[in-house]
C-alpha cells in the first residue's frame, strides 16, 4: 500500500483533525491557568506551547504512541493475516474518538482524547476478533489495559497529592516568612513560565499518541514505516496538529477559560503546574497514556487542600468521573459500529 | 455569538466569595457615614437633607442585599474554601445588620422632628462618632482578608488579624459607654422633651447601639472562622 492510499490519507486527515481537538481544547486548559495567573499573554503561551509541545510530541512522544498503537491491541498478530484490517480499524478507531470529542465538546462535557483513544482502540480490537477466527479476545492486552485505565484514576490523585505537597513548601518557607506576599507572587511569576514550559513538553509527549497512536499503527501496516522505532516525522504531524489547534482556536479556549480563573496566583498556578507536568511526563516514561487535564483538576484540588484557593468547585469531579464512564465504552462501541460500516463499504 | 466549542475542566476554579465580603463591608461603612451625615443634619434641624440621606442609605442597604444574595450563591455545598463555609456565612450575617442597622435608623430619623437640647445633640454626635471609629475599624479588618489568603493564612497574618480585633471590641465598648451615658441625659431631660420624645430618643440611640453591637458579633465571627479553619 502506498503513502497516498486514499485510506491512509483518511486515517492522517482523521488523525490531524484529533490532533486539531486536542490543541484547541485540552493543550489550551493546561496552558490557560498561566494566563489566568497574569505569568503569560496568550501570544506568549501560543508561541511557547507551540514550540514545546512539539518538542514534547517528537522527542517523547514515541512511547505512549507505540502503547496505542500497537500495546494494547497486538497489530502484529493482525497484520499477519490480513494488514488491510489493520489500517481499516486505525480509521475507525480514530473516526470514532474524534467524532465522540466533537460532540462532547459541543456539549461542554470534560471527555478526555486519551480516554477517547484508548476506548475506540479497544474497540477495534474487539471487533477484530469477530473478523478474525484466529484472533481471540483473550489476545487483547487486558493487563496494560487495566494499567492504563487504574492510572487514570492514580494521575489526578498522584498529582494532588504532589501539588498539595508543593504549594505546602512555598506556604511555610515563603510565603510565611516574606513580608510581601505580592512581591513574592511577581518573582514567582517567572518559576510559572518554566512550569508552563513544563507542562506544554509533557503534554507534547502523552497526548501526541492520542492523534498520531492510530497513524502510525496504519502506517505501520501498510509497509510504509517499519520496526519498532515510531518515526519523528509521524510524531511531528501529530505535534503539528496540535499546534494549529492551539493556534486557530485554543487562544479563544484559554481566553474564555482565563476570565474565570482570575483567583489563581502564580505561586498557586506554579505548584498545581509543576505538579502535573511531573505526572504526566513520568507517565510518558513508563509508556502509559494519561489525560493532562484531569492531572491538572487533581493538582488544582490539592493546592486548594493546602488552603491555596479561595474558591474549588468540586462539582467539576463529578461531571469529570461520569464522562469517564461513559467515554471508554461509548469509544469502544462507536470505534466497533464504524469499523464494520467501513468493512461492508470498502 | 460564535458557537463556544469548549471542552474546559477549569471549571474547578470557583468565583471567590472573599471580594464579594469585602465589597460587602465596604457597603455598611458607606451607610454608617452617611447615617452620621444625617444624625447632624437631624442635630441642625436640617430635615431635608435627613430625607435626602435616608433615601440614599435605603439605596446602599438594597444594593449590600444584593451582594449577599451573591455571596450565598457562591457558595453552593459543592465549593470548597479554605475556610468553613458555614463560618463565613455566619460572620457576613452580623455584617449585614451593620448596614440593617443604620437604614432602620435613618429611617427612624425622618419619622419626628424634634428641637433636641445642647447637651443631648453632642451626646448623639459622641455617639455616631465612636460608632463610625468601631465600623472603619472592622472594615480594615476585614480588608486584612485579602492578605490572609493571599499568604494562606501564614501564623504571622493570623497574628496580626487577631491583633485587630481586640481593637473593635475596646471601641464598640467605648460606644457602648457613650450610648449609656446618653441613655441618662435622655431621661435628665424628660421634663423638656415628655414622654413621647423621650421614648423617640431612647429608641434612636438604642438603633444607633446596634450598629456597632453588629461590628462587634461580625468581629468575633471572624475571628471564629479563622481560627476554626
Amino acid at each position: 500500500m502506498d503513502f497516498f492510499d486514499p485510506i491512509l490519507l483518511a486515517v492522517i486527515v482523521a488523525g490531524l483533525y484529533m490532533a486539531w481537538n486536542i490543541g484547541a481544547n485540552d493543550l489550551a486548559n493546561s496552558m490557560g491557568t498561566s494566563v489566568g495567573s497574569g505569568a503569560l499573554s496568550i501570544k506568549q503561551v501560543i508561541i511557547i506551547a507551540g514550540v514545546l509541545e512539539l518538542v514534547g510530541a517528537v522527542f517523547f512522544g514515541d512511547k505512549v504512541t507505540s502503547r496505542i498503537a500497537k500495546g494494547i491491541v497486538p497489530i502484529d498478530e493482525i497484520i499477519a493475516i490480513d494488514p488491510h484490517l489493520v489500517v481499516i480499524g486505525s480509521l475507525a478507531a480514530i473516526v470514532a474518538a474524534g467524532f465522540w470529542i466533537t460532540l462532547a465538546t459541543f456539549y461542554h462535557m470534560p471527555v478526555s482524547t486519551t480516554h477517547s483513544i484508548v476506548g475506540a482502540v479497544t474497540g477495534f480490537g474487539l471487533v477484530a476478533t469477530i473478523y478474525i477466527d484466529s484472533f481471540t479476545i483473550d489476545q487483547i492486552e487486558w493487563i496494560v489495559l487495566g494499567k492504563i485505565v487504574i492510572s487514570w484514576l492514580t494521575s489526578p490523585l498522584i498529582g494532588a497529592t504532589l501539588a498539595f505537597i508543593i504549594f505546602t513548601i512555598i506556604r511555610i518557607f515563603l510565603l510565611a516568612r516574606v513580608d510581601d506576599p505580592y512581591n513574592l507572587e511577581k518573582k514567582f511569576i517567572y518559576l510559572q513560565i518554566l512550569s508552563a514550559c513544563f507542562v506544554a513538553l509533557a503534554h507534547g509527549s502523552n497526548d501526541v499518541a492520542n492523534a498520531v497512536g492510530p497513524i502510525s499503527a496504519a502506517l505501520y501496516a501498510a509497509g510504509i514505516t517499519s520496526g519498532t522505532v515510531i518515526p519523528e516525522w509521524v510524531l511531528a504531524i501529530g505535534g503539528i496538529g496540535i499546534v494549529i489547534g492551539l493556534a486557530t482556536w485554543g487562544w479563544r479556549v484559554i481566553e474564555t477559560i482565563g476570565k474565570n480563573i482570575t483567583e489563581l496566583t502564580p505561586t498557586r498556578g506554579f505548584s498545581a503546574e509543576f505538579a502535573t507536568a511531573l505526572v504526566v511526563f513520568f507517565h510518558s516514561g513508563i509508556s502509559i497514556p494519561v489525560s493532562t487535564t484531569h492531572t491538572l483538576v487533581g493538582a488544582v484540588v490539592g493546592v486548594g487542600l493546602a488552603g491555596g484557593i479561595e474558591a474549588v468547585d468540586l462539582s467539576v469531579i463529578r461531571k469529570i468521573v461520569t464522562s469517564w464512564i461513559i467515554t471508554v465504552p461509548v469509544a469502544a462501541l462507536t470505534s466497533m459500529i464504524v469499523f464494520v460500516i467501513l468493512i461492508e463499504v470498502l | 455569538m460564535p458557537i463556544e466549542y469548549i471542552r474546559s475542566v477549569l471549571g474547578i476554579f470557583g468565583e471567590s466569595p472573599f471580594k464579594p465580603v469585602h465589597t460587602h463591608a465596604q457597603k455598611a461603612v458607606e451607610a454608617v457615614h452617611k447615617l452620621n451625615m444625617a444624625v447632624d443634619a437631624y442635630c441642625r434641624g436640617d430635615y431635608m437633607t435627613v430625607e435626602t440621606l435616608n433615601t440614599e442609605i435605603f439605596a446602599i442597604e438594597y444594593e449590600a442585599d444584593i451582594i449577599k444574595q451573591t455571596i450565598r450563591k457562591l457558595i453552593p455545598s459543592s465549593i470548597m474554601l479554605p475556610v468553613d463555609s458555614n463560618d463565613l456565612l455566619s460572620f457576613l450575617r452580623p455584617q449585614d445588620s451593620i448596614t440593617d442597622n443604620a437604614h432602620h435608623t435613618a429611617h427612624w430619623l425622618t419619622l419626628r422632628k424634634m428641637k433636641l437640647p445642647l447637651e443631648i445633640k453632642e451626646g448623639l454626635l459622641e455617639l455616631m462618632e465612636r460608632t463610625i471609629k468601631t465600623v472603619d475599624a472592622y472594615e480594615s479588618t476585614v480588608d486584612e482578608i485579602a492578605k490572609l489568603l493571599e499568604t494562606s493564612f501564614s501564623k504571622k497574618e493570623i497574628k496580626r488579624i487577631l491583633k485587630m480585633i481586640p481593637i473593635i471590641e475596646e471601641l464598640e465598648h467605648e460606644a457602648d459607654i457613650a450610648k449609656k451615658q446618653l441613655q441618662q441625659k435622655i431621661f435628665d431631660h424628660e421634663d423638656e422633651l415628655g414622654g413621647t420624645g423621650v421614648f423617640y430618643l431612647i429608641s434612636l440611640v438604642r438603633d444607633i447601639g446596634n450598629i456597632s453591637d453588629s461590628a462587634d458579633t461580625a468581629a468575633d465571627r471572624l475571628r471564629t472562622m479563622i481560627l476554626r479553619r
